[in-house]
């Protein structure tokens, strides 16, 4: 057996027609897309108040909490724009992530979505915590579900694999989805301890590894039930009532819905040189705009 | 040139040396009190402080199997196309498209098919909820084809000189001759090659991670979920340092070590046969 | 009965061919498809200018070009550790190493080869963590752990390459240093190595795919889902990267928009694996035609 190169070359030139041209393709329907200009028209009082930072450099590393992301991310694209030489870096990974990363020293905030597990506080002494957000934790459906109000006692039994057909929650029959996240996760315990009871999780449940995930997966079931962050709740899925009252934040705050949290950022000890600033920044009243843009509840005057 | 080179390849063997050592010093703990007694348990709960990883072992073995049950015949059978029973262009091609597929990256199989499979598994079997063994094994035997293909390929090219013309005077047509001189005649290079593709299945992550839906229980049908030992040492490594979640992590890829390394000695062996016999 | 296998040999080659082919076409058809929306230059650098991204330095917040450029520095530092060590190491294995020696080094080439990738990232993550409590309190996950588990998982495509290409050589090309009066060292670097080079080189090139696929190396050792806009700036800045862009997006998409993105980026990599190993491909079979001639 033996091949030309000819083939070859045609086989590498189709790959690279095929892209170029999809390129042309995407060219020609760029006019009737705009850019996405997500928070520009604010620009000019964030480059004032982003004062904070002028004259600081260098890096800042993120990791852990996939709640934070949004905010992070979007603070720390206008503060690199605003200052060329600091440089962020976020990465997710979930809670487990950032109270490890932070632990080890390997980050210099890391994120979580809840408090410290006693063998954490035990194997990193010396983290200290700053909240900065609440946020509640929801179950969520499909979009399409007749079932979008459940009773903590329903909520409980399905995910701890007991009610197993939507039907039997006045659904459509079929069976039902439960997805869950990996051990460690900030959203994933605070929906266990508080909306559960401390119950279990079925161990049939898919496990995915981030709030995006999450949603994601659930998006595209529609016999899917799963459980995320309030504030990431968009019309992809639809969050459940619990016990008749609606999971948003505006409820949690009024402490009607009781399956909340805090966003925590961990640092080692007392923050200092960028991270202090960049933590003043996002627990002040800069940091509102950025907190509730991402859908949860700054902690800031409260 | 000998001090230079020599120094190359001493670093060479003790980065590999050195990495198995340094894995087996973080995996030693396990081996010490009840460390490893409670890893070989069917029950990974962490909650309730059971880290057994029997479940990601089965996981494995079943990704890699249902796969390799996939490429494997897949694979003798594009050989066959290509070593005669196939028209002498179109066969040209396939080898072609099959060397090229060993250049797709495991995530774009991996990507492209967490969002096409498991809507169309969903659909397809009633229950489940598409993130499973069966789509994870399907992806992972196209992600493994080539490397099974190009190992027969390989075995076959001297064969084929050395038998064709005896075939063809005896009047045998090319179909006769892959399955009356080929197929049994390289049965060492088969196994060889069915080996390897099972060890390629064995240590991806990503197409288990994306698309086997990471659940740690033995399955008891295709479409059920299961975790593999690859993507469990990804989901653990976030847990806190030195606790038993995190040192199971160790413990995955300790046994993931052993396999493969079992892995490449029957095949030098199988190896030394072959061309021993040949 | 024979006849019988016969007609199902040759259904099932023609079904599994067609299959094979109708896959990877699919595959590309797909990506392509799905990316077209979303295949522009503004894909890639956002609303900067491409060549203030490139040459500029400056920051590109919303485009593909910061995981690009990290892709590219990652595989040119692997590349720095793997392919000098992996050729020099070769030569040393087939021309100058003997016996036993020999068989033990070629033998745990191959355990290295087999070796699953996420294995040599869980090495990298703890090996790191080592680290900071003994002898380098400062070391963190970035590009140098990166690239170096990366070096090791492309180390033994290298070293083979470079075995392969040299006992491939006519063996009259071992007697021609000899009978001009080399040295044996003399002959292997004036002679064989350069006689091997297009072999040599067709490994290097499999090196660097091999290096921008792999996401497992990568995910444990400093790969983040954004890093200012730019490609890593010294050798411990984390990274972003094509293959762990696409592993977020994956999990993380907001919008249809976004997934297109996805699809796009995975398009970009799989051109530029594809065209690394078709050049491997077209310099093995140069290779081989050059000494059939």
């Amino acid at each position: 057996m033996r091949w030309n190169h000819r083939s070859v070359y045609a086989f590498m030139g189709a790959f690279i027609l095929a892209f170029g041209l999809s390129g042309l393709a995407g060219c020609a329907t760029e006019t009737t897309e705009e850019a996405p200009v997500s928070q520009e028209e604010s620009v000019a009082d964030i480059t004032s108040s982003l004062d904070a930072f002028a004259g600081l450099e260098g890096d800042l590393d993120i990791a852990g909490g996939t709640a934070h992301i949004p905010v992070m991310e979007a603070l720390a694209a206008d503060i690199m724009s605003a200052n060329d030489a600091i440089a962020i870096t976020v990465a997710g990974g979930g809670s487990g992530v950032g109270v490890q990363q932070i632990g080890e020293g390997l980050v210099e905030i890391g994120n979580s979505g809840r408090e410290l597990k006693d063998d954490e506080i035990a194997k990193y002494p010396g983290l200290e915590l700053h909240a900065w957000a609440i946020d509640g934790v929801t179950a969520i459906v499909h979009p399409d579900n007749p079932v979008q109000e459940l009773t903590a006692d329903q909520v409980k039994a399905i995910f701890a694999g007991e009610i197993t057909d939507w039907s039997e929650v006045g659904g459509n029959s079929g069976a039902i989805n439960v997805y869950a996240r990996e051990e460690g996760s900030g959203t994933g315990e605070t929906f266990i301890e508080k909306g559960l009871g401390n119950g279990d999780v079925s161990e049939r449940a898919v496990i995915v590894t981030s709030n995006g995930a999450m949603k994601t997966s659930v998006a595209a079931d529609a016999a899917a039930i799963g459980f995320m962050s309030i504030g990431g709740v968009d019309d992809s899925v639809a969050a459940v009532s619990y016990d008749n009252v609606e999971p948003t934040n505006e409820n949690a705050l009024n402490g009607s819905y009781v399956v909340t949290r805090k966003l925590y950022s961990v640092t080692q000890g007392t923050p200092e040189g960028l991270t202090a600033v960049f933590l003043e920044y996002l627990m002040g009243e800069n940091g509102v705009t950025y907190i509730e843009d991402a859908g949860y509840i700054p902690t800031y005057a409260r | 040139m000998y001090v230079v080179l020599g120094t190359a390849a001493a670093i060479a063997v003790a980065a590999v040396l050195g990495m198995f050592a340094f894995l087996a010093y973080f995996a030693l703990p396990l081996f010490t009190a009840d460390g490893f007694a409670r890893m070989i348990d069917w029950t990974w709960r962490p909650a309730d402080g059971s880290f057994g990883i029997l479940p990601m072992v089965v996981g494995s073995l079943g990704l890699s199997a249902l796969a390799m049950a996939v490429a494997f015949p897949v694979a003798v059978a594009v050989c066959a196309f290509a070593f005669g029973i196939g028209p002498r262009q179109p066969a040209r091609i396939v080898m072609t498209i099959v060397n090229l597929m060993t250049g797709i990256p495991t995530i774009v199989y991996a990507f492209a098919a967490a969002i096409i499979l498991p809507p169309l598994l969903r659909a397809g079997f009633e229950g489940g909820t598409g993130f499973s063994l069966l789509g994870a094994a399907l992806v992972l035997a196209v992600l493994v084809l080539p490397t099974i293909v190009l190992v027969i390929d390989s075995n076959w090219q001297g064969l084929m000189a050395a038998t064709r013309h005896t075939t063809a005077a005896l009047g045998m047509n090319p179909t006769q001759h892959v399955l009356g001189v080929m197929i049994p005649a390289s049965r060492a290079g088969l196994l060889a090659a069915f080996v390897l593709g099972f060890g390629r299945a064995l240590g991806d992550t990503m197409v288990a991670l994306m698309l086997s839906g990471n659940v740690p229980l033995v399955p008891e049908s295709p479409i059920d979920s299961v975790r593999a030992l690859t993507a469990h040492i990804s989901l653990v490594m976030s847990l806190e340092v030195g606790g038993p979640g995190y040192q199971s992590a160790f413990a995955a890829g300790f046994i993931l070590l052993l396999t493969t390394s079992a892995i490449s000695i029957a095949v030098r062996n199988m190896g030394r046969r072959g061309s021993s016999g040949a | 009965m024979r006849r019988v296998a016969e007609i199902l040999l040759v259904i099932t080659s023609w079904v599994s061919s067609l299959g094979v082919v109708a896959v990877v076409v699919a595959l590309v058809a797909f990506l392509v498809y799905r990316s077209a929306s979303v295949l522009d230059l503004q894909l890639f650098f956002g609303d900067v200018a491409w060549p203030d991204a490139v040459f500029g330095g400056a920051r590109v917040l919303h485009g593909i070009w910061p995981a690009i450029a990290g892709t590219l520095i990652l595989i040119a530092a692997s590349s720095a550790v793997a392919i000098p060590l992996g050729i020099a190491a070769g030569v040393f294995i087939s021309e100058y190493a003997s016996g036993r020696f020999r068989a033990t080094i070629t033998f745990l080439v191959d355990v290295l080869a087999g070796t699953p990738s996420i294995i040599m990232g869980l090495f990298g993550f703890s090996m790191i963590l080592l680290l900071r409590q003994t002898i380098a309190p400062d070391a963190g996950t970035g590009l140098l752990v990166a690239a170096v588990c990366l070096a090791l998982l492309v180390l033994p495509y290298m070293i083979r390459a470079t075995q392969n290409a040299l006992e491939g050589l006519p063996a009259e090309m071992r007697l021609l240093g000899a009978s001009m009066g080399m040295s044996h060292s003399q002959s292997v670097l004036r002679i064989l190595i350069p006689a091997a080079s297009r072999g040599i080189l067709s490994g290097a090139v499999l090196s660097l795919g091999r290096a921008a696929e792999d996401t497992a190396v990568i995910m444990l050792t400093g790969a983040v889902a954004t890093a200012g806009g730019r490609g890593p700036q010294s050798l411990t800045d984390k990274f972003e990267a094509l293959p762990f862009k696409i592993f977020v997006i994956a999990a993380e998409h907001n919008t249809a928009e976004e997934l297109s993105v996805g699809f796009a980026s995975a398009l970009v990599l799989l051109v530029l694996t594809a065209s690394l190993f078709s050049l491997t491909f077209i310099l093995q079979r140069s290779l081989e035609r050059l000494w059939k001639a």
